[in-house]
């Protein structure tokens, strides 16, 4: 750090292109583009280049017209105001942005849906039926003896998850990290990075992974010393599997992986529950917890922001005057579908590639999203981490971090958009 | 400028001695000043005569904010359906009962004639959401208590036998990190031992990794708060939590602290005995005793109150074990970042249950039985043994012995059997509820400009019409006026403004940064200049919060 002070390269910069969010990258200001010299992966290295200019000459559009800031936002306030519940949808924002956004639902009488509460919703649901016992990042990378990856080989969401923390120089605790076992639960999936630095291969049970629940419910039976009458549950001889239960009881810490978004969608909620009836298991003799990881494209702030400011996660209705939870009801897609919005509002700063659905009417993103159609309204805006500070969750729970201003821009960010969206709203209902 | 007056009020304001004399307050600019300058001009006068004046009430302990209380939102959207709060001209919609929306949470604390809430469980890592949570908390104030004693720096720190000087420095520097104003300590080192498979820790108990006990603990951090001239002495969430015969591991924690300043919170649940038939009794008596003896010692009482709450602790240790007893049956434990814990619990305090009972009435006997009401404050431990909003309730049953023995002859019969409640005559006084909810929170935070009406302070000031039902008197003030502007009329919110954060900067030998700094970067997940948050971060976190610093004496 010491000669970096004078130069471009700010270091320490935290990354907000997936759920990760390391904070460990060097960050070169002096290009056009921002340049991740040090830390990071091929997505944040593409992210930042992508992002990270100044985006100069972009401007909203009213009817494909430029059209200026407050002009735009008027016409966002119009059709919002007119409308009996609009959709705040895509939400790939950070926690100020989706603060923002969230007084704009309130006061629209609408609904938030991130792009990923599909998922979401059923990963919420575990918490609401039976509750879980989890950790941690920082746990994992000093205490993890077993990690058992469950239907999911991380690295294909989250690249630097093994190079963080589980191949690491040292732990604070036995056993030292190269030492550490690990398996996974699922075929098809990318295990390089599951091979320990001193060329030990990961173990694989390799089988069909929308079969996960009889996975799941084999090893929960024997975890729970049920007898098992299948000689190769999921082809798979039962002495693996067997041996697979007892290396969880000896273990000292182990820990269950899994991403939500990589399980069959209907699937989501059986799952996660089996991971915690195993989980809960284990822990009446031994320490085992389960990680889930999420929050690519601010999964979480959204997520988090939404349940502390109203009680509800997302996918609640404003539109009554008092919020209303219903998570099945009340998705982007089945609200269109069902003619119960005529106006759905994409909103996201942070992921500039999902493309917002055709009935968006209004969109808010970078510049560098390609848009199918022209959308009635397009509003620029900047970045969070690239652009603007902001807070970013990490797909743990176990911190946010702070994002930093790397690259001026005279694009609003989407928290002052949805802010002034808010203030015309209210004017035009004066 | 704003010059409000307010004529003619029955003033209790124990902080200055004043105990329901009639007096004009006047306010200019958000402070009470002692008269007018010439050319000032009343821009709004009330005319409160024959009405009750107090500062505004302080929380010295409510769990608004951080990761825990946001898990128990999510797990419960039971809780909220009945508890909705409608969207208004001026306020936004939320929702919630014993686990409400952070906006739902501000206006009824506001409501009630509170200007001032301290989340008392902040981990490190996480200082930063539970600021963002309080930040939309609004109209009040806000802080919070940083957790430390299980966190492996401190306990690496204790094994090494560093001198008191580096973790003293170790202590003020994770004070200015989580912009924070005050030291937690849960369940001592017992979070970590929980990871090291441990499920209960006593004070003379090793670490089975570490080696370090409890009462180590409990010294060390007694007397680095104390060193630094925080004023808020140690809060301690003893071991233990709810078990049966914990009383005497809860006074040998009071000891532990060799006559330093030491706060017990949530002393109820650490006041149990293993008398009678069923092995469960009342320990008030000792506790009440051993608080009225060692002036060191203060206690807030984590009240039980009958009904559904969820119960939220950083103490996974204790709470993974309570999650047998969990209503409706589910529970949410985590290990977090080397550094703590926590545990939700969904739980119903039912009248007819024994145990349960005898909780109810154990924190009563400790309010009763502790004479000095400096030292004893009113909470529940929001929403551990019900929600904040039972508060008036609670000062009713504080205030009014008949109600309070009525309420007694309705419980479980074998509890009221084994409890001394009926025969305790006392009756809080007005001046001392000012005392325990206002004055002595204050006081003990080091809240210079709160908790009183003197000329300098904030004007937080509360109106009541007087009413021998307390219940109905302190739910529903007349007016409560945060920092000079009229903010809820008639129990409802008239304005909403933000409130400020308050964190102490205790002085410290920015050295310790060489020892912090690698720590971060060969074991944790973050960088240390990413875990700090600098006074604009948290201004940002706050939404545009107000940061209050409040002075440190070092005494070493
Ligand atoms: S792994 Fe994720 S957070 Fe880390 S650098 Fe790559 S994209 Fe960024
Ligand atoms: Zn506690
Ligand atoms: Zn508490």
């Amino acid at each position: 750090m010491t000669n970096e002070a004078s130069s471009t390269v700010v270091t320490e910069v935290a990354c907000p292109f997936c759920g990760l969010a390391c904070d460990d990258l060097s960050v070169d200001t002096a290009g056009e583009a921002l340049a991740v010299v040090g830390g990071g992966c091929a997505k944040a290295q593409a992210g930042f280049a992508r992002l990270g200019v100044s985006h100069d000459g972009a401007s909203a559009r009213v009817g494909g017209q430029p059209a200026s800031l407050e002009v735009a936002c008027a016409e966002v306030a119009r059709r919002v105001k007119a409308s009996a519940q609009p959709v705040f949808a895509g939400m790939a924002l950070d926690v100020s942005g989706m603060r923002e956004v969230m007084e704009l639902a309130d006061a629209a009488g609408g609904v938030v849906d991130h792009l990923y509460s599909e998922i979401g919703w059923r990963s919420t649901r575990v918490v609401q039926d039976v509750g879980y016992v989890t950790t941690t990042l920082a746990e994992v990378k000093n205490r993890a003896d077993l990690i058992v990856l469950v239907g999911t080989d991380v690295v294909s969401k989250a690249s630097r998850f093994f190079e963080r923390y589980v191949w690491n120089d040292e732990a604070m605790f036995e056993p030292a990290p190269a030492a550490r076992r690990i398996v996974y639960l699922g075929g098809g999936l990318n295990t390089a990075a599951g091979q320990s630095p001193d060329g030990r291969a990961p173990e694989v049970f390799d089988f069909d992974r929308a079969r996960m629940p009889e996975a799941l419910s084999t090893l929960n039976a024997l975890l729970a010393k049920q007898p098992v009458s299948e000689a190769a549950p999921l082809g798979i001889e039962l002495a693996r599997w067997q041996a697979l239960a007892d290396a969880l009881r000896a273990a000292k810490y182990s820990v269950l992986v899994w991403i939500a978004g990589d399980f069959e969608p209907s699937q989501v909620d059986l799952n996660i529950n089996a991971i915690m009836s195993a989980v809960r298991t284990l822990n009446v003799s031994t320490r085992s917890n389960g990680l889930g990881l999420g929050g690519a494209d601010g999964e979480l702030n959204a997520s988090m922001v939404h349940a502390w400011q109203t009680g509800y996660p997302m996918r609640t209705s404003f539109a009554s005057g008092i919020p209303l939870y219903d998570p099945v009801h009340n998705g982007t897609a089945r609200l269109v579908e069902q003619g119960e919005t005529d106006t759905v509002v994409w909103i996201s700063a942070l992921n500039d590639k999902t493309p917002p659905p055709p009935e968006a009417k209004v969109v808010i993103a970078p510049p560098t999203l390609k848009l199918e159609h022209e959308p009635e309204v397009f509003i620029p805006v900047s970045t969070p981490g690239v652009h603007h500070v902001g807070h970013f969750f990490r797909g743990d729970k176990g911190a946010a971090l702070p994002l930093r201003a790397l690259r001026a821009t005279r694009l609003p960010s989407a928290a002052k958009v949805a802010a002034a969206i808010t203030a015309q709203l209210k004017e035009v209902s004066a | 400028m704003s010059v409000i007056k307010l004529t003619g009020g029955r003033v209790i304001d124990p902080a200055n001695g004043i105990n329901d004399q009639v007096r004009d307050i006047y306010v200019k600019d958000g402070r009470i000043v002692a008269a007018l300058a010439d050319g000032d001009k009343v821009s709004a006068e009330y005319n409160v005569s024959g009405r009750v004046v107090m500062s505004g009430a302080i929380d010295m302990h409510t769990h608004i904010g951080g990761g825990k209380v946001n898990i128990a939102r999510e797990m419960l959207p039971e809780d909220h359906r009945g508890d909705p709060v409608a969207r208004t001209e001026i306020t936004r919609s939320s929702c919630g009962y014993c686990a409400p929306g952070t906006l739902a949470a501000g206006y009824r604390y506001a409501e009630m004639g509170y200007t001032s809430c301290f989340e008392p469980a902040i981990i490190p890592m996480n200082a930063r959401q539970a600021h963002m949570e309080m930040g939309d908390t609004p109209i009040i104030d806000t802080g919070g208590y940083a957790m430390l004693g299980s966190d492996d720096f401190l306990l690496r720190m204790l094994v090494a036998n560093e001198d008191q000087k580096s973790i003293n420095d170790y202590v003020a520097w994770i004070l200015h990190s989580t912009q924070t104003l005050g030291i937690k300590v849960v369940n001592p080192g017992g979070i970590s031992a929980f990871k090291f498979n441990q499920r209960k820790l006593d004070l003379d108990e090793q670490n089975a990794y570490y080696g370090v006990t409890p009462r180590r603990i409990i010294q060390t951090l007694t007397r680095a708060v104390h060193e630094l001239g925080v004023p808020h002495p140690l809060h301690v969430h003893a071991s233990n939590l709810g078990v049966a015969g914990n009383v005497d591991t809860t006074l040998a924690t009071m000891e532990a602290a060799e006559g330093r300043p030491i706060h017990m919170t949530h002393i109820q649940f650490h006041s149990y005995g293993t008398e009678g038939d069923r092995k469960f009794s009342s320990g008030a008596a000792r506790i009440a005793e051993a608080i009225n003896r060692h002036k060191n010692v203060s206690a807030d009482v984590g009240q039980v109150l009958f009904g559904q709450t969820v119960t939220a602790s950083g103490d996974n240790m204790s709470q993974y074990r309570n999650a047998a007893f969990a209503s409706p049956k589910k529970s949410a434990v985590m290990d977090i970042e080397m550094e703590a814990g926590c545990g939700v619990v969904p739980f119903k305090y039912k009248d007819q249950n024994f145990v349960n009972a005898l909780q109810w009435a154990i924190g009563l006997e400790i309010f009763l039985m502790v004479d000095d009401p400096w030292r004893i404050f009113l909470t529940t431990d929001h929403p551990n043994g019900a929600p904040f909003t039972t508060y008036p309730h609670l000062i009713k049953l504080l205030t009014d012995r008949s109600f309070r023995n009525a309420m007694l002859d309705t419980i479980n019969p074998d509890a009221k059997a084994m409890s001394n409640l009926a025969a305790l005559e006392r009756e809080y006084s007005l001046y001392e509820i000012a005392i325990m909810t206002r004055a002595a929170p204050a006081r003990i935070l080091g809240l210079t400009d709160r908790g009183h009406l003197a000329p300098g302070a904030a004007a937080d000031i509360v109106v009541y019409t007087e009413n021998a039902d307390r219940e109905r008197m302190f739910e529903k003030p007349d007016l409560v006026f945060k920092d000079g502007e009229l903010v809820v009329r008639d129990g409802k919110v008239v304005k909403v403004v933000r409130g400020n954060t308050h964190v102490v900067k205790p002085e410290f030998d920015r050295g310790i940064e060489k020892k912090i700094e690698p720590y971060f970067r060969r074991f944790h997940s973050v960088r240390m200049n990413n875990f700090k948050i600098s006074d604009d971060e948290l201004c940002e976190c706050g939404g545009g919060s107000k940061l209050i610093p409040h002075a440190c004496g070092k005494r070493s």
